[in-house]
């Protein structure tokens, strides 16, 4: 029972919070003129006639500087189990282990670096 | 122009009266409306400099409720058209006066927006000679450029426009 009556609180603060939100949008609804004109509705708030499409093409850059980030993203996804499961208990082995797992996770970096990948240059690949 | 598109005067299709309309009702909203009114931040020419001036401290726009500047038309009610409008510039003006939610106002400010000002010359070409041709205005600021103290009486007679009633006394003439 005393569950219930405390979880009574919460559907009185959720049907509050739901008045709170839509009591608004009704009264203005109810109480305010309303225009429309040619342009009420279009997108920008500038003044100025949109033009063309927001689907442009961008170079293949960005692509492999995602697949990068990706890399790197995977990286930090290895590395969060491996520092849990690290002991700090001065062993050695564990030690080195970690080292070479780290080397073995940079290795993917020293190659894409190795690919040129870091330095920004437009390839005429489009 | 008219030609190529060009989007040159307001054509509200669509006007909707509140569902709800209620004398009383309508009288203390008007009230709100009046003390309580967003213009947009928007400025064509040289007025908008002495726009600005009244928002400052010295002027102090804010004593009169009026100094939350909106920078998107969709929050604002109050357009101060301030400055010559080019024809360049008279589409944009017309979009964004139709974007400005209901119910809006516009205040016209300056010679140039009233009437061309000094630019309303024979064989001109690019100036729109009163932006009342254009969009409905509420209340003319003459001056070139009106002073701040201008502005604010702009924004008093539309006050009393909106309201019926002046809220602040005349003042005194000490000259």
């Amino acid at each position: 029972m005393d569950t219930l009556i405390e979880f009574s609180y919460v559907v009185v603060f959720a049907i509050v919070a739901i008045v709170f939100t839509i009591a608004p949008v009704v009264i203005s609804r109810l109480i305010a003129p309303r225009t429309i004109g040619e342009k009420t509705f279009t997108t920008y708030e500038c003044g100025i006639k949109p033009f063309g499409s927001a689907w442009t093409r961008h170079t293949v850059v960005y692509y492999i500087y995602a697949l990068i980030f990706i890399a790197f993203d995977v990286d930090i996804l290895y590395l969060f189990p491996a520092a849990l499961g690290y002991t700090r208990q001065g062993n050695t082995y564990e030690f080195y282990t970690l080292l070479v797992f780290v080397l073995l996770l940079v290795l993917a970096i020293i190659y894409a670096w190795g690919k040129g990948v870091f330095t920004w240059k437009r390839k005429n690949l489009l | 122009m008219g030609k190529g598109g060009l989007h040159l005067e307001t054509k509200e299709s669509i006007i909707k009266e509140p569902i709800i309309k209620l004398a009383i009702a309508e009288k203390f909203l008007n009230l709100a409306r009046a003390n309580s009114i967003w213009p947009m931040t928007f400025g064509l020419a040289c007025c908008a400099i002495e726009m600005m001036a009244g928002a400052m401290a010295r002027f102090d726009i804010a004593r009169f409720g009026a100094e939350v500047f909106r920078p998107s038309p969709r929050q604002a009610d109050l357009m101060i058209v301030n400055g010559t409008v080019t024809k360049k510039m008279a589409p944009t003006v017309v979009t964004l006066y139709e974007q400005m939610p209901s119910p809006k106002w516009v205040i016209v400010m300056g010679n140039c927006a009233i009437s061309g000002g000094p630019f309303a010359f024979k064989g001109q070409y690019n100036i729109i000679e009163g932006i009342d041709k254009l969009i409905p205005v509420d209340v003319y600021v003459p001056g070139c450029p009106p002073r701040p103290e201008g502005l604010l009486e702009g924004l008093m007679k539309l006050e009393e426009k909106i309201t019926g009633t002046r809220r602040f006394p005349v003042p005194e003439q000490r000259w």
